[in-house]
């Protein structure tokens, strides 16, 4: 594969690299998170026990936490240089967690892994009798030498300052601004239904959680799941608005929201995109924003309404929640217009309306 | 034509199956004939054979992060693309995947 021409641009690789990485540390940190949450709410006082089943899992819970930072970094570095990427990868994740680097930090340490090990095997050249070296012994002990020696100097120090002022930032914010920051992130984690924006935040707020600030994960809860809820709420109150095929897709949408999945949703803002979207915004900037003010905390990334009894203040929650989809629906249902024959054979293949799918060119790469 | 190919998103649970989905219906509004291959967060579901792949006029990668198994494709026409671009217009995706091929020819 060394061979293949890169056709992709740097940007795109870039996300690539990171999107995997985020892919193995979901179920890591949703497995940790709830196992944590639940030993805390089997065990009131789990963090003066020494056993007990609360105990059990609210320590697994830590260690899977502790190992959230190394699972970033080993799967960057894995995307970029593969297999010989995953050993130096977990050590260097251990450090950033060391040196308060964070998720930054961690996600950085990644390609700086990644990198180091592609040019390892690039200019590393030894004899073929000794080949079998190279994986084994070579490549991940000199770039695990090397990579750590500059993250311990040079390259984490920006970032545990980073992180650090990141985290008093949040912290110190006034209420007005909490409400703003709160309705900016709510309306990013609704306004693609789960696409880039919805990841690019998630990814943020997965990086404060991680690092103890977590109203903002409150807030992707509210974003993921006022969707679904919003346009279920809308179609009752303006059933001729919706589809038979629309009603039908909410049937599935409704369950798949409550498990925060807003995926559901994307056939019937295929439609209407413009519409859908405007009032999701609308109705999850709100909610958000009275999350953050109310000071809604997640400990778990995941779940949807399976983890609110684990938030730290899950009636608020559930009230701004509530709040947001309502807000949505009603706006919605006064902006949607009735339903018109063409509308019923509206086919969510495409081809019928295009509405800015990305448009490049297609490339065709022989292997 | 034979369309195989991989979709692969980065929560691994919903976008993958969409992406899947809507190809196989894509090809077949076009009267093309697809095998996809998922690779979730469950691991690998409808895995090509190295039958599939030998028979395939085309190989569509539909994946936002990497994959394993991209060396199967060797000597292969491969088209990369996201998976929202699939989800989006999975028609006129296939439709450009027909025009890119008899641009090669």
């Amino acid at each position: 594969m060394g061979k293949r021409k890169k056709t992709n641009g740097a940007g795109a690789q870039i996300k690539k690299h990171i999107l995997t990485a985020i892919g193995y540390m979901i179920p890591l940190v949703v497995a940790a998170g709830l196992c944590m949450a639940l030993g805390q709410f089997i065990d009131g006082d789990v963090r003066n026990s020494t056993s007990g089943i609360g105990w059990y899992l609210y320590k697994a819970g830590g260690f899977g936490m502790a190992a959230v930072v190394p699972v970033i970094t080993a799967g960057v570095a894995f995307s970029i240089a593969d297999r010989p990427g995953i050993a130096p990868g977990l050590i260097l994740g251990f450090i950033c967690t060391e040196i308060k680097a964070g998720f930054i930090g961690g996600i950085v340490a990644g390609f700086l892994v990644g990198y180091l090990v592609l040019a390892a095997k690039k200019y590393i050249k030894l004899p073929q009798s000794m080949q079998g070296l190279m994986p084994v012994m070579v490549i991940p002990v000199l770039v695990t030498a090397v990579a750590s020696v500059l993250m311990f100097t040079v390259v984490g120090q920006p970032f545990a300052w980073l992180q650090q002022a990141l985290t008093a930032g949040i912290a110190g914010l006034q209420q007005g601004s909490k409400f703003v920051f709160g309705a900016v992130l709510g309306s990013m984690a609704c306004f693609d239904f789960g696409g880039p924006v919805n990841k690019t935040m998630s990814t943020f707020v997965n990086g404060l959680m991680i690092d103890g600030v977590i109203e903002p994960e409150a807030v992707k809860f509210i974003g993921s799941m006022v969707p679904p809820f919003g346009i279920a709420i809308s179609c009752l109150l303006t059933r001729n608005k919706y589809t038979r095929q629309e009603k039908e897709a909410l049937k599935a949408a409704v369950p798949m929201g409550f498990c925060m999945i807003t995926e559901g949703v994307i056939p019937i803002a295929a439609r209407d995109l413009v519409r859908v979207v405007f009032a999701c915004v609308c109705g999850s900037a709100v909610a958000g924003g009275l999350s953050m003010v109310w000071g809604v905390g997640a400990p778990v990334p995941h779940g949807g309404m399976l983890s609110v009894p684990l938030f730290t203040k899950p009636v608020q929650f559930v009230i701004a929640l509530a709040i947001g989809s309502i807000i949505c629906g009603v706006i919605l249902s006064l902006l949607k217009k009735p339903v018109t024959e063409a509308d019923e054979n509206f086919d969510d293949l495409g081809a019928a309306e295009d509405y800015g799918a990305d448009d490049g060119k297609i490339k065709v790469e022989t292997f | 034509m034979k369309i195989v190919g991989i979709a692969a998103c980065t929560a691994g649970i919903a976008h993958t199956y969409m992406a899947r989905e809507k190809l196989l219906r894509g090809a077949k509004a076009r009267g093309h004939e697809a095998k996809i291959e998922t690779q979730g967060t469950i691991g690998i579901e409808n895995r090509l054979t190295y039958q599939d792949i030998a028979e395939a006029d085309v190989v569509v990668l539909a994946v936002d992060v990497k994959i394993s198994g991209e060396e199967r494709f060797k000597g292969k026409q491969v088209i990369r693309v996201s998976t929202a671009a699939v989800i989006k217009n999975a028609i006129g995706f296939i439709e450009k995947v027909e025009k890119a091929l008899e641009n090669l020819k």
